[in-house]
């Protein structure tokens, strides 16, 4: 049986500026920041006092399994917003929204009244969406 | 309503834990922060995160030292005293047993495979991520 997830993986533009937005801009807590052979960088992160879920911010680069085009493609894809990093839930979506708002997120839905809540849409700085849910 | 209020009672003891894991805390500290008697919070706590939270503090302070061993070159002692205790022998018995090898064996082995020290091996991450960004 499955307990839990672990981690889960969003795709950025730039380690070093996804770190600085999600940390100074979402408030998030670092989990993992370590350098693995091969150069490649494990960065995880969390929402402060829940890390059961850590979002793994990993950039796509020419390796085993991307190949140099295959890379390419998916950064012009976050770019366009084709992926999500996930649904962040809030106790106050209409708080947290104008906190983040004030810091400089970009949002593209204002809190809004949905069936299970009320449900903000905003941008990570490398342009994939999140859902910011109160319940 | 009632469950949703004992369960922002019972999350303040654990983001009190959270954020203070590296001093030292005992379980009446955690429960006067949730304001429930350190029994009732014990069980609470248990029912909730199917951990106690002594479990909790226990596994923060041993990843945080698991870290440290591996990416910073302090001492055992330091390390442990960063993590927050006090007995270098309570610390390094825990770490034992919650890792299967003592402090420094630990931070041997994992050096050992690494290519560089203060370079994580990639056993060190999930072998997922591992293969699809190393291809090991």
């Amino acid at each position: 049986m499955i307990t839990s997830i672990a981690h889960a993986t969003i795709y950025v533009l730039n380690q070093d500026e996804a770190l600085d937005f999600y940390k100074n801009k979402l408030g998030f807590e670092v989990g993992d920041d370590m350098k693995v052979e091969g150069g490649f960088r494990w960065l995880t992160v969390y929402p402060k006092s829940n890390s059961q879920l850590q979002l793994v911010l990993a950039e796509p680069k020419e390796g085993p399994m991307f190949n140099k085009e295959a890379a390419e493609k998916i950064r012009s894809l976050i770019t366009e917003g084709a992926f999500g990093a996930g649904v962040f839930e809030t106790e106050n979506c209409q708080q947290t929204y104008e906190e983040l708002v004030a810091k400089g997120v970009e949002f593209i839905q204002p809190p809004t009244e949905q069936l299970y809540g009320v449900e903000a849409m905003g941008l990570d700085n490398s342009g994939n969406w999140f859902s910011l849910v109160q319940r | 309503m009632a469950t949703n209020y004992k369960f922002k009672k019972v999350k303040a003891g654990r983001d009190h834990i959270a954020d203070n894991f590296h001093n030292a805390l005992s379980l009446s500290d955690m429960a006067k922060h949730a304001h429930i008697s350190p029994y009732h919070f014990l069980r609470v706590f248990r029912d909730t995160y199917g951990e106690t939270p002594n479990e909790f503090l226990i596994r923060l302070r041993v990843t945080h030292a698991k870290k440290l061993l591996i990416t910073e070159n302090h001492s055992v002692s330091e390390i442990c005293e960063h993590v927050g205790y006090s007995s270098l022998g309570s610390f390094s018995s825990l770490f034992l047993k919650q890792t299967g090898m003592a402090p420094t064996l630990y931070r041997r082995k994992l050096w050992a495979l690494s290519a560089e020290p203060f370079c994580f091996p990639s056993q060190a991450i999930p072998a997922c991520y591992a293969y699809h960004f190393l291809g090991k």
